[in-house]
């Protein structure tokens, strides 16, 4: 507890019936670890029957001391003993399979995690169900049990193997103190191990996220005291409460793991191994820290708790936030050691310095001059929203890929001439519109990605603009999502959404030529933003879709996120290890919506020499509108 | 007109070819009238003797142990002697680092204006002139006020050219008094850089490579054509600013002005401070993925597509090419 | 030590020029400025130099109130004060330049204050008129060493080296001294943000200088020909290298 209270401020306290909610449905219902069906059940089996027999540790303490007493009421129950006993043998089948997966599957997640832990906890928890079950069936056959008889068909059942005698009596004795010494000593191996999260996980899944998932919390930059800010995670000291909480519910459980692109492609970037590291030198370093040990300096958590490739290997997919049952939140520990990396240490990979410098003088992480950026607009007739004029239904923010990537340009040139077919009233800001920021902050700085913000958010607020659409997801969250902490409160929609609507309304109408076509789900759309439907209806509309394993929120990153389409990688490709998903599944075409994904797949394509199209869903419609007489 | 006269660099008894183009730039000046060149140090006497046929009248070499290192104040020195002696209309050097480092002396000493990189000038006073803005990308016409205008050429974009049958100049030796103060800027020392493969500056064909090239690793395939070609390999100034290439390779405004036979650039988008230190090429080849990449507006030939199966290609088609 | 370095505020182009109206000035609307290349690798210069060796740095420019920008970036690598020479936005000449910033630096003198070494870029990517350092030099009395691709002190001397054919000339200069630098002199660093938001405090000193005659007139600014070239395409991809090797033996140099 006070080492959690060493942390940071965290502000976690709102929208409480969204945290309640979270409580019932992840804590009490288990519903992350469900996402793995197997796992899920083996775990919900040890967890529902803690709860069920937590009353039971209180009886058995009151029965060790006092061989005749019991809890008033429950202990009368006949209904809670067959609860009692369903649970325990249900626990019992728990850690079955639990030694099961650890011993004969042993899956990959599990590389790296305290595997002799789990074994000691295993046999306790074996020994606490044991023990409890055969001093019910001792009480039984010396007449002891409270409950009505016939309630408990297990230790009914397991009574006949005890007489009545002294052995007997003995032996209830000492399963009961077995039960109670084995649960004491459960108890104090706990917080030395990770089934510390038996205690902080419900907090931890508590005071979770509720607000959109891709979403970043903003540093303060405005105190005038230096001391006061704070610049992100470069020490124990400065992590917030609810990282070190993270850090303590981490079960190693390394669904997280499996999940990660970095560490599927072969890289350092283990989640679970960053959560592991970092709880350790909290450990380590906490203490000193409590007692204020004169002279101490905390060492630097990178690279002490995690190595600097682990950080900047971090695409922000947020795959293992998503997978993780105890609600910890990686991609928030990264960002925040990596703002610190960038904006006090400026310790960053070199490659990246073009893009931070270009964004900060140029406004564009291209470094080009911002009066090229509507050069693709000109020639469709675009309108560009100059200051003063009224502002259109809907502005279209291109976004710096498309408008100066040649590959994302085309899902630019195919939105606008979506809208134009559809006659929707629509503007582009051109040279006014500078960069969200995004990869700005993805990398960490955070500072500039706020400048930005403040002035993109006036930009359009000067201009009236109510709604935006936006054909780059991480334009789409950034504004949608992050701007509102800025003062920017407007209606944000994806192009996919956008258009799948105008279909719908049948304000244009795409023909379906039945070419067979897989959707990549981009990470910040289909796992931060939960667009997943609208951009198979277009797809559906235009050709047979064919799904990838790997798809909706579960679908596997491009690779370009976490400001990656700006750095390079070490080891594997995490695009051409997706490239091979969507080759495998035969199609044709591989659509996408987003010009990360679009760069990122094609180049992954190309590197594998796939005969696959890779095109966004917009440039499909619009390839089908082509030659038709009413757009 | 009262004349011209011209800084003339040579090195090892021959007139540098950038010198030959100050003097076309300064017969535009004299239109006419004489031109005097200054050669300062060893073998002047023998490289003046070329100057004839570029309408030189008379040629003064400078003599002095002195200026055996070089010092531009030194230097600047014999430029205002000849200046108290033949009272030009203009002062004319090549737009080098020394030509432009000793005119920028000069102007400073005598409170001249200093026209730096020009292209053409008129003949009549004040003298108006077109100069070279942003390195090439850009240029300016200014008018010069007072009655002796300082000009440098701009490198490789005048024409020098030879007279028919015009005789060798008058060469005469002179003492400059060069005094202590004028050797206190004075090269010290030179120290040899160990020659690692083609010097970009002199090479005849440059294999450069920009953003599109990805990653330091990325150049493999450009050090491997430009092998085959003896090419010195250049890149663009982002590739320095991510660490992926050194400052010296650096090809642009602010990095190494090259001048080869062919320049090829890869995966560069063409920003003009960039092709502001490759225009002096014959011939640009642009190898880009994006068509509307405005490298492609400076270039002579295009190949449009991934540079990485691009490079390869050719590297292979010129092996095979080489080995009929 | 006491270090000046002189910067100036430029644009940032991008690929293509484009003139104001009235022919006198490139349209800067909606474009990017930044430290003259040169002069940054300046003002990273100086700050080594006084982390190496004690003291303090003073950025200086001549240009309009926004040019304060570009002042807070040096600020924030580590210059301590600023002085902000204001104009109107017109550009100056390289003459009334200099005479504006040896004024400044007369009038620190007068007040007690002076300089161990001052630091130019060797020429401004925009005017490129290569003269400013060496008037100011001339005037202050003082030597300079231009384009230097290193620099040290060593024993009140500073160490120059010049890039030259087949290596690099050096220079020993004794201080108080004059140089100019290109960049490739070293890397800048990428300033911290604490640095940044300390630079906000830093102070800067607003002075408006007379304006003199121009002794270079500027006319007006004209795009140079042959903007617009379209290059010939060979070829689109891999297919393309036959047609590329065709070009290179017809100029010779396959």
């Amino acid at each position: 507890m006070d080492l959690v209270r060493l942390g940071k401020p965290s502000d976690r306290t709102g929208d409480v019936p969204r945290r309640a909610r979270n409580e019932a449905t992840i804590v009490l219902g288990q519903r992350k670890l469900f996402q793995r069906l197997g796992p899920g059940l083996m775990h919900a089996a040890i967890f529902w029957g803690f709860v069920v027999l937590f009353p039971t540790i209180v009886i058995a303490m009151i029965g060790a001391v006092s061989r005749d007493a019991t809890l008033p009421w429950l202990g009368h129950q006949g209904w809670f003993a067959l609860l009692v006993d369903v649970f325990a043998v249900l626990v019992l089948l728990g850690v079955l399979a639990a030694v099961w997966i650890r011993k004969v599957q042993r899956p990959a997640r599990f590389e790296g995690s305290h595997l002799g832990e789990a074994d000691v906890i295993l046999a306790m928890i074996a020994g606490i169900v044991t023990t409890l079950v055969l001093w019910h069936a001792a009480r039984i056959a010396l007449g002891l049990s409270e409950w009505p008889a016939g309630w408990s068909p297990v230790a009914n059942a397991l009574s006949g193997f005890f007489g009545d005698g002294t052995a007997t009596e003995v032996l209830e004795r000492v399963f009961v103190w077995a039960h109670v010494l084995i649960i004491l000593g459960f108890l104090a191996y706990l917080p030395h191990s990770k089934h510390l999260h038996i205690v902080t996980a419900a907090f931890n899944v508590y005071f979770g996220r509720t607000g959109p998932a891709g979403r970043l919390e903003p540093l303060n930059f405005e105190s005038e005291d230096e001391d006061d800010l704070r610049f992100g995670a470069g020490t124990v000291p400065d992590l917030t409460w609810k990282q070190t909480m993270d850090a303590f519910s981490c079960t190693e459980c390394g669904r997280c793991q499996d999940v990660c692109p970095a560490w599927n492609t072969g890289k350092d970037l283990s989640p679970k191994l960053l959560i592991m590291g970092i709880r350790d030198q909290v450990f380590a370093e906490g203490p000193k820290l409590l007692r204020d040990v004169a002279g101490f300096e905390p060492s630097p958590l990178v690279p002490n708790a995690v190595p600097d490739t682990s950080v900047w290997d971090c695409v922000t997919c947020g795959a293992c936030v998503q997978e993780c049952p105890v609600s910890i939140e990686h991609v928030d520990h990264i960002v925040d050691l990596r703002r610190h990396l960038v904006m006090v240490e400026s310790r960053f990979p070199t490659e990246a310095e073009p893009m931070l410098r270009d964004i900060e003088r140029a406004s564009n992480p291209w470094g080009k001059a911002q009066t090229e950026r509507a050069d693709w607009a000109e020639k469709l007739g675009v309108r560009i929203l100059e200051p003063g004029e009224p502002a259109p239904e809907v502005l279209y923010w291109v976004g710096c890929a498309a408008s100066f990537d040649e590959r994302a340009r085309t899902a630019a040139e195919s939105t606008a001439r979506v809208l134009q077919a559809a006659g929707v009233d629509f503007a582009i800001l051109g040279p006014r519109e500078s960069c969200t920021g995004d990869p700005a902050r993805r990398m960490g700085n955070e500072y500039l990605f706020q400048g930005h913000a403040e002035q993109n958010v006036s930009t359009l607020n000067e201009a009236g603009v109510t709604k935006i659409v936006a054909s780059c997801p991480h334009c789409f969250n950034t504004l949608g999502n992050e701007y509102p902490d800025f003062g920017g409160a407007y209606e944000v929609v994806h192009h996919t959404e956008m258009i799948a609507e105008l279909v719908r309304e049948g304000r244009v109408k795409p023909r379906n030529d039945e070419r067979s076509i897989t959707y990549h789900d981009s990470c910040y759309l289909a796992r931060h933003n939960d667009v997943r439907s609208d951009p198979r209806e277009l797809v559906a509309a235009v050709g047979e879709p064919v799904e990838m394993e790997r798809s909706g929120k579960r679908t596997f990153c491009c690779g370009a996120g976490g400001a990656h389409m700006w750095m390079e990688e070490r080891g594997g490709a995490i695009n051409e290890e997706r490239a091979r998903e969507a080759a495998e599944t035969g199609a044709e075409t591989l659509a996408v919506a987003c010009p990360f994904c679009t760069v990122m797949l094609d180049d992954g394509v190309r590197a594998r020499g796939d005969a696959l199209r890779v095109v966004d869903v917009s440039t499909l419609i619009a390839e089908s509108l082509e030659g038709d007489g009413d757009g | 007109m009262a004349g011209v006269l011209v800084l003339v660099e040579h090195t090892s008894g021959a007139v540098d070819e950038l010198s030959l183009q100050a003097v076309a730039l300064a017969r535009q000046v004299a239109a006419g009238a004489p031109l005097a060149a200054l050669l300062v140090g060893d073998g002047g006497s023998k490289a003046a003797a070329q100057l004839g046929p570029h309408g030189v009248a008379s040629a003064l070499v400078a003599e002095d142990e002195r200026l055996a290192a070089y010092a531009p104040g030194a230097w600047a020195r014999c430029v205002s002697d000849l200046i108290d002696r033949l009272d030009p209309a203009a002062v004319v050097a090549a737009g080098t680092n020394r030509g432009n480092e000793v005119l920028g002396h000069v102007a400073a000493r005598r409170d001249l204006p200093f026209a730096a990189n020009c292209v053409s000038v008129s003949s009549e006073a004040p003298l108006t002139l077109t100069r070279v803005r942003w390195g090439g990308s850009l240029l300016e016409e200014s008018r010069v006020h007072g009655p002796l205008a300082l000009l440098s050429s701009a490198p490789h974009m005048v024409a020098a050219g030879g007279l028919n049958g015009a005789a060798a100049p008058a060469v005469e030796s002179f003492a400059p008094a060069v005094d202590e103060a004028d050797l206190i800027v004075q090269v010290a020392e030179h120290v040899d850089t160990v020659a690692t493969g083609v010097s970009l500056a002199e090479a005849k064909v440059v294999v450069s490579g920009g953003r599109g090239v990805g990653s330091a690793e990325g150049f493999g395939m450009l050090e491997e054509l430009a092998l085959l070609l003896d090419a010195a390999v250049g890149c663009s100034r982002v590739v320095t600013s991510a660490g992926w290439r050194p400052h010296t390779d650096q090809v642009g405004q602010t990095g190494t002005k090259v001048s080869p036979d062919l320049y090829i650039a890869c995966g560069i988008s063409g920003a003009t401070q960039h092709i502001a230190g490759c225009k002096g090429a014959k011939k640009i080849l642009a190898i880009n993925a994006d068509a509307e990449a405005p490298i492609f507006a400076s270039a002579d030939f295009a190949v449009i597509g991934d540079l990485t199966e691009i490079v390869p290609a050719i590297t292979a088609e010129l092996r095979r090419a080489r080995s009929q | 030590m006491r270090i000046l370095v002189c910067v100036k505020r430029v644009p940032l182009t991008g690929g293509r020029m484009v003139l104001t109206e009235d022919e006198q000035a490139i349209e800067t609307r909606h474009l990017g400025f930044t430290i003259s290349p040169h002069e940054e690798c300046g003002v990273e210069e100086a700050v080594r130099l006084v982390e190496q060796h004690g003291g303090d740095v003073t950025v200086l420019t001549l240009g309009p109130a926004e040019a304060e920008e570009q002042l807070r970036d040096a600020l924030a690598t580590g210059a301590d004060r600023g002085v902000l020479l204001l104009t109107g936005g017109e550009e100056w000449d390289p003459q009334a330049t200099a005479a504006a910033i040896v004024a400044a630096i007369e009038a620190e003198r007068a007040a007690g204050g002076d300089y161990d070494l001052i630091v130019f870029g060797n020429e401004s990517a925009d005017s490129g008129n290569y003269q400013v350092g060496i008037r100011v030099a001339h005037a202050l009395g003082r030597p300079i060493a231009t384009g230097l691709k290193g620099l040290s002190i060593e024993d009140g001397r500073a160490r120059c080296e010049q890039e030259v054919n087949g290596g690099r000339d050096v220079y020993r200069v004794p201080l108080p001294a004059v140089v100019s630098v290109l960049e490739g002199i070293n890397l800048p660093r990428y300033p911290s943000v604490p640095a940044k938001l300390r630079a906000r405090k830093k102070p800067i000193e607003r002075i408006t200088p007379e304006r003199p005659e121009a002794r270079l007139e500027k006319l007006r600014l004209v795009l140079p020909p042959g903007q617009g070239k379209r290059a010939e395409i060979l070829g689109r991809g891999p297919d393309a290298a036959p047609a590329v090797v065709d070009v290179m033996r017809a100029l010779g140099v396959a």
